[in-house]
């Protein structure tokens, strides 16, 4: 119900992810969903529409613009199909590594192609035995004179098969242990390097998650990012940055959900008047519109926060993303629970939103763990 | 560098067409413009060809000023230049007066190396422009290609009619029509250029700057006439059920029962 | 054998049609184009010539069908050049034989020859031409054309200023008859100066891959419209269709929504049907479309407006939810054709 005053440009970014939502994705969104399919026609109009583009530097081809209009992008995505959105996300947490850490050289080879989204990126941190507790990873990278050779495997992985462009953090030291990680660069076709099945998911039907396989994997040592031991520092420099995209995907999935159980509860008849009449009903909806808008305002408050410059911003996008994604959880819940067995059916999208809403409190670091982040944080605030 | 010329069209979206129930005819205040979808994968064609071939991508359209945001979606698609072909005289044109028109801009824009359009609009629905206007230059055409292709100097189009699909080849300069099935994607516009068309504007021709004989156009030079319209009146013919779905489905069984489209 | 007559000496200021030869064979609609044209020149007090362009008679199948046409007489253009289908050299010979025989109309089948020819022609002659007619009939000698215009039940009549009169004429829109006369046959022979060179050359021809839609011959359609609500609603027609052994129909709008493929399109620009039974779940029937089916036999329509134009129109109407009650009908059906 509010009104977020924008900018000329970022009407016109509205107005085309509308366009090519309505065009590109809503007409196929549930068939995608039923049928488990990745389809890269939403991702090629994507790419011509310049929207991979939106926080590479202008220099290097893209829109030079920053999180504020990545979150107006994802949301405004997420509404249409969450699936669509994750690809679109995914490609952007692979992508920062290179916009924060990579050198002149990197930047150059590789944002160009990221920039026309003719290079998808992916992202390699989890690994079967670490998930919340990233610091078990275990893949190694050995370097061998010119060269790294890594070894060992990641799961999960966004945009696995279809990304061009991987970051994969492995152990460079293990017996340092938080210090001892790097980053790499890993390319689709580097020796050694293999993608593993397509997994089948509860929701984010249309987005490709498959495990990494890394078999005496060799890259050449202008590969690495930042520096040996910097590993986990880019990673979690990562993450701070790429979660309020989380967040937004959050509340695009949300507003979805309302608006077709608001859609249903003003016509639904029962007892002789639309079920909204009854305040059981339109008190959820209540409830739903103020905890979106209270998702949505911290959300792009964030994303203004580190568009403005801040350094210090992990505790602010942790609450971010956890806030926007419980309240997806809730209201999607709530959303099939005011549609009755209309919620229920397949036929209707908003069993899909609620599938797809999980996801969201799982990845990017669970929101558990974002709450360790946000307390650690608050010590610092209030001690 | 080729030159490639695009035909488009504004046409009412469809849903928001209003008949004035007096008049007859359009209520075009309450209508809003799109371009014609079927434009779409003539432009779509134009594109891939200035990315493989070098070429240089302009595009005529022959309406009221209204219809400039339409040449800047198309803009934004990635064509190069933008013609309005606007003048009170080209109004209430027929196919020939407007074919008249295009050809006129078209040969002021010699030389080129083809003209593409779209198959037909979804307004008028004629599909006659391309041929007209064809005729008019004097040029080859070809109606409803899927495919089109530089081979040395020669032009290789894939024809479909009823029958299949034909491989042509086409030695000089040549109009084409696109089939709206020719490409299962159709990329969108560039935000980068939705941007940058905000800053431009494009040429206006008017009749004179075309050299056009005010005879040819408009109602003027238009030989078809509309001479009357009516409505075409529906009496009840048969059998009105109302009820709920549940209701009614027996009677329907019953009825391709009865028909013998069922066999129970 | 047949007669050879020299251009210059052709009947004048008669009413021509296009026979339509594609490697051998008679398109369908140039026979269905003679029914109104013949009483169009019987009232005129001219002849009805069709105009046929091939390589030689004895590429041509079906002579037979031609033998049992309408038409008064029937011409043949024979040249080794006119084997192919080019654009600018068939536009040419008609061109010269309008120059030469100052007919009082010229008419083409709506197909896409027909229409990639009779607008050149129109083009490099200055005539007017209209499309897709549906309907023709002599008013004050004049012939007068009809067609549904863009948007609700409104139908145009229209003439054109210049002579020939030239139309193309919708596919489907009349059944072809046949004459006990036989028209006289004659070959054309043209003048030693014209060109048969074309700008087009056809290297290849590849059959189509799709088979035929079936659904103009269909003897049972399904139809679907904006009433329908959404594509998922619209897919389960192809359930009633199968077991109904029916083709399933669409009206514009929803091909236009990427329901289905266009080529489902029932109406004016699209396909024409006259199946024993047609059924149209949530259509409101603009003109448009029942042009394209109004000659159904049996008329069923779902819809929740009493008023609208194909509830009307129907033989059986069932104002109830569409998306409901095909859902419904698809159980019952399932449910009996099981036991």
């Amino acid at each position: 119900m509010l009104i977020y005053p924008l900018t000329d440009s970022q009407k016109l970014l509205l107005d085309l992810i509308k366009q090519i939502g309505e065009e590109y994705i809503k007409p196929y969104a549930l068939e995608w969903d039923e049928k488990e399919i990745y389809d890269e026609k939403p991702i090629k109009a994507l790419a011509h529409a310049d929207l991979f583009g939106i926080i590479i530097p202008e220099e290097y081809g893209g829109l030079g613009w920053g999180s504020f209009e990545m979150c107006l992008a994802v949301e405004y995505l997420s509404y249409y199909c969450a699936g669509v959105s994750t690809t679109y996300a995914a490609s952007f947490l692979g992508c920062y590594p290179i916009l924060l850490f990579g050198n002149k050289e990197q930047k150059a080879k590789y944002l160009p192609f990221i920039a026309t989204g003719e290079k998808l990126c992916a992202f390699a941190l989890t690994e079967p035995q670490a998930g919340s507790d990233a610091f078990a990873i275990k893949t190694t990278a050995k370097k061998e004179g010119d060269y790294y050779i890594l070894n060992g495997m990641k799961q999960w992985i966004t945009n696995g098969g279809i990304a061009d462009i991987y970051i994969v953090i492995a152990m460079t030291d293990p017996a340092k242990g938080a210090r001892g990680a790097s980053a790499f660069i890993v390319e689709k076709d580097d020796p050694g390097f293999s993608i593993g099945k397509k997994e089948k998911k509860l929701g984010l039907r249309a987005s490709v998650t498959t495990e990494l396989f890394f078999d005496d994997c060799k890259i050449p040592r202008d590969r690495l990012l930042a520096k040996e031991g910097m590993g986990f520092i880019v990673a979690l420099k990562t993450l701070d940055y790429a979660r309020c995209g989380a967040g937004a995907q959050a509340l695009g999935i949300a507003q979805a959900a309302m608006e077709v159980a608001l859609k249903h509860a003003t016509s639904r008849v029962q007892f002789g008047q639309p079920i909204y009449n009854f305040q059981a009903v339109s008190h959820t909806f209540a409830e739903m519109a103020m905890k979106i808008e209270a998702s949505r305002a911290l959300v792009y408050n964030v994303a203004k926060y580190i568009d403005s410059g801040a350094k210090d911003f992990s505790g602010a996008s942790s609450m971010a993303k956890c806030l926007a994604t419980d309240t997806a959880m809730w209201v999607t819940e709530r959303a099939i629970q005011m549609m009755g067995g209309y919620g229920y059916m397949r036929d209707y999208p908003v069993q899909k939103y609620f599938r797809d809403a999980k996801c969201l409190q799982i990845y990017e670091g669970t929101n558990e763990i974002q709450k360790n982040v946000i307390a650690r944080e608050l010590l610092k605030y209030y001690k | 560098m080729e030159k490639i010329i695009v035909c488009i069209k504004g046409v009412p979206k469809p849903g928001t067409v209003k008949v004035d129930p007096e008049t007859h005819t359009l209520k075009r205040e309450s209508m809003e413009l799109i371009l014609n979808p079927n434009d779409r994968p003539a432009l779509e064609m134009a594109i891939r060809l200035k990315e493989k071939y070098r070429a240089e991508i302009t595009i005529i359209s022959m309406g009221p000023p209204n219809i400039i945001p339409l040449l800047k979606q198309a803009y934004a698609l990635g064509i190069d230049q933008m013609i309005l072909l606007s003048d009170r005289a080209f109004a209430g044109a027929d196919t020939l007066a407007t074919s008249y028109v295009l050809a006129r801009a078209i040969e002021k824009l010699s030389p080129f190396s083809i003209v593409l359009m779209g198959l037909k609009s979804i307004d008028g629905e004629t599909a006659q422009v391309p041929s007209e206007t064809a005729g008019l230059l004097g040029l080859p055409s070809l109606i409803n290609i899927k495919e089109l292709k530089k081979e040395d100097d020669k032009w290789i189009a894939i024809r479909e009619n009823e029958y299949g699909e034909e491989e042509i080849e086409v030695e000089s300069s040549l109009l084409a029509s696109v089939s709206p099935q020719a490409f299962d994607y159709l990329r969108p516009p560039s935000l980068k250029r939705l941007i940058e068309v905000k800053e431009k504007e494009p040429l206006i021709w008017t009749a004179s700057d075309i050299q056009a004989e005010p005879e040819k156009l408009g109602l003027k030079g238009s030989p078809t006439q509309v001479v009357d319209v009516f409505e075409k009146k529906l009496e009840m013919k048969g059998t009105i059920l109302e009820g709920e779905p549940q209701e009614l489905v027996e009677k329907f069984i019953e009825v391709l029962k009865e028909k013998e489209i069922i066999k129970i | 054998m047949i007669e050879k007559i020299k251009l210059e000496d052709l009947k004048k200021e008669n009413i021509l049609a296009f026979g339509e030869i594609y490697q051998g064979k008679l398109h369908p609609s140039s026979l269905e184009i003679l029914t109104p044209l013949k009483e169009i020149a019987e009232k005129l007090d001219k002849s009805l010539i069709l105009v046929c362009l091939a390589d030689s008679l004895e590429s041509i199948h079906d002579l037979e069908s031609l033998k049992k046409s309408l038409a008064d007489e029937v011409w043949f253009i024979f040249h080794s050049k006119l084997r192919d289908f080019k654009d600018d050299l068939y536009a040419r010979v008609f061109i010269e034989i309008i120059k030469s025989t100052n007919p009082y109309g010229v008419f083409f089948p709506a197909t896409l020859i027909g229409v990639s020819i009779a607008p050149r022609i129109a083009g490099v002659l200055n005539l007017g031409l209209c499309a897709h007619v549906n309907a023709l009939e002599i008013e004050n000698n004049q012939i007068i054309m009809a067609r549904p215009t863009y948007g609700e039940n409104i139908i145009a009549k229209l003439t054109s200023k210049t002579i020939p009169v030239m139309a193309t004429i919708s596919i489907g829109a009349f059944s072809p008859k046949t004459s006990e006369k036989t028209p006289v046959f004659k070959e054309v022979i043209f003048p030693e100066n014209f060109s048969w060179e074309s700008a087009l050359k056809v290297r290849s021809f590849r059959s189509s891959k799709k088979k035929p839609s079936r659904l103009s011959t269909a003897k049972v359609v399904v139809a679907g419209g904006r009433g329908l609500k959404n594509k998922e609603n619209f897919q389960k027609l192809f359930e009633l269709a199968e077991i109904l052994k029916a083709e399933v129909g669409a009206t514009r709008p929803v091909c236009y929504e990427g329901w289905v493929e266009e080529e489902r399109m029932i109406g004016v620009s699209g396909v024409t049907v006259k199946p024993k039974v047609y059924i149209g779940f949530g259509i409101s029937g603009a003109l448009q479309h029942t042009a394209g089916m109004e000659n159904s036999e049996f008329i069923i329509g779902i819809n929740t407006d009493k008023e609208a134009p194909l509830i009307k129109m129907a033989n059986l109407a069932f104002i109830t939810d569409a998306p409901k009650f095909l859902d419904l009908i698809i159980k019952r059906l399932k449910n009996l054709l099981k036991s």
